[in-house]
């Protein structure tokens, strides 16, 4: 094929817009609680409890209003470890993301863990929540999770 | 081909704002009322038929995905349907069509929209390069089709108003509409402000959230249940900027309703039909597609909606639930008129009923008028 004159459209192609969730019953307990330092998760009909709360459990279909405290303590199901972190992640020394299962829970929930070297995290290891000074209701009330001693 | 049937249709009630509930739960709600009406529980779904409308609306792109337990689909197929704002018929088709076809016996189909997560208008007008930035939403986008509309068949512009009133008076027969307005008229909408000329505010739909679902079956699961026989349907559609398109009467509303037509055997639309549930969301096209659908020869829309034969007790009722103009989910607004249009062959609209009526159509657009969908439902199997 012959060469082509290439001509580029180049412009700016910017989109922002503030969206609101309505959270609902049971995520709207689940968000406050956080704020109390506390961690919410919710019980099925067969007493599985899913933290963080779940409206439905995916099984079994039922809607899901029982809610149960859970952690703040739990044990690493997984991790992965940021050597690097990245202007956009939350915290700025070296971290894991990590699956946790709180205790009293059935599920694992995603968080950070820092305070802490590689080689000190293992599978089954145990964590605990550190709490955020300024709570938001949000899931960034837990800072990350540390390694209990 | 298998015959299938609606056997249960739920909804949830119309609101500007549901923050009662999250996007999950409001799913749900209809779900629920679906299977309470047709009496299945989960066993008996063999795949969930998902649609919305743009993801940009409440920001959740795919949001199959976080909405696979609500909507009960671990364990089945799931498919997700999307044609802008007739993805509502554009799903009930898709569902039925499996059922139709003899991949699923009963399927669970659902819809929704929570546009108080979002703004529709701006969702629908982001900025391209290669166009000044008109902000204008679906409004402004179908303003200048309505004004050829008027000018090529001599309109009077109380048209627009009468629809505008008959849709809301109709609403306050349905407590599950959004637009709850007592008194409403033709002289209270003829105040109203000029949003897109010539298009005045009570003369365009709300912005609603909430979420419509139904449960459809093969013959042979039917049973005892009160059903709504789907003996046609069809979808069709044109590209948004083609060349020579009449955006006023486009080609593919015209074949997708004679496609329907000829599938239920019916000669004479105006006639066979009882009633309809016709996507209308600006008041003008109610008569445009009235002659689109081929209710009356081209021109003759205007009169029809004049003469009030559309009222509820009129000889062909048209938007008995208040349609768009009165409840717009958007993702959901199509499937609550094939929904509606079921109820009225079930016996099940209660205030809004049609009386005897044995055959309904279900009708939605989406899209630049580009996306349609259509089922005509009966109380007697083709």
């Amino acid at each position: 094929m012959s060469e082509t004159k290439t001509n580029l459209l180049e412009a700016p192609f910017e989109l922002s817009y503030k969206y609101k969730r309505s959270s609902g019953p049971v995520m709207s307990k689940f968000f406050e609680a956080l704020g109390d330092k506390k961690i919410l998760g919710t019980k099925s009909k067969a007493q599985k409890v899913f933290a963080p709360a779940a409206e439905f459990d995916p099984q079994t279909r039922e809607t899901l209003t029982d809610l149960t405290e859970v952690g703040p303590g739990g044990v690493i199901e997984s991790w992965s470890w940021v050597h690097q972190p990245s202007d956009h992640h939350l915290l700025q020394i070296p971290f894991a993301f990590a699956l946790i299962k709180l205790d009293g829970a059935d599920t694992a929930m995603l968080h950070m863990i820092s305070g802490c070297q590689e080689s000190d995290l293992s599978i089954g290891a145990r964590v605990t929540a550190t709490w955020s000074d300024t709570p938001t209701e949000s899931i960034t009330d837990i800072k990350h999770f540390t390694l209990e001693l | 081909m298998i015959q299938a049937g609606v056997i249960g249709v739920g909804q949830t009630n119309y609101d500007s704002k549901r923050r009662d509930v999250s996007m999950a739960g409001l799913v749900r709600e209809a779900i629920d009322h679906a299977m309470l009406a047709a009496d299945v529980d989960w066993d008996a779904i063999d795949a969930v038929v998902l649609g919305k409308a743009p993801d940009m609306f409440e920001g959740v792109v795919m949001p199959e995905l976080y909405l696979a337990d609500a909507i009960g689909a671990v364990g089945k197929p799931v498919l997700r349907v999307h044609t802008a704002g007739s993805v509502g018929g554009s799903t009930a088709v898709i569902a039925a069509s499996h059922v139709c076809a003899g991949e699923f016996k009963t399927v669970l189909t659902v819809t929704f929209e929570k546009q108080s997560e979002s703004n529709a208008t701006w969702a629908l007008s982001p900025r391209y390069p290669y166009s000044p930035h008109i902000n204008a939403g679906a409004g402004g986008y179908f303003a200048p089709f309505i004004r050829e509309y008027i000018r090529r068949y001599e309109a009077p512009e109380h048209i627009g108003w009468k629809v505008a009133a008959k849709d809301r008076q109709n609403a306050l027969k349905n407590p599950l509409a959004h637009l709850q307005i007592p008194g409403i008229d033709e002289k209270m909408v003829s105040e109203t402000p000029m949003l897109w000329e010539p298009l005045r505010y009570l003369e365009s739909c709300p912005s609603s959230d909430g979420a419509c679902a139904m449960v459809i079956t093969s013959e042979e699961m039917v049973g005892s249940r009160k059903v709504a026989w789907i003996n046609g349907m069809a979808l069709r559609s044109e590209g948004t900027l083609s060349a020579g398109r009449d955006e006023v009467n486009p080609q593919a509303g015209i074949d997708c309703a004679k496609d329907i037509y000829q599938q239920a055997g019916i000669q004479n639309p105006r006639k066979e039909i009882d009633c309809a549930e016709i996507y209308v969301p600006f008041s003008w096209y109610e008569p445009m597609w009235l002659e689109n659908l081929g209710f009356c020869e081209l021109g003759e829309g205007w009169k029809l909606t004049d003469e009030g034969v559309t009222r509820l007790d009129g000889s062909l009722p048209v938007n008995m639930s208040g349609g768009v103009l009165s409840s717009n989910p958007i993702g959901a607004s199509g499937m609550i008129r094939f929904g509606e249009a079921a109820l009225q062959v079930m016996g099940l609209a209660e205030d809004h009923q049609v009386e005897d009526a044995n055959i309904a159509m279900g009708h939605a657009y989406g899209g630049a008028a580009q996306f349609f969908a259509m089922w005509i439902v009966s109380s007697s199997k083709n």
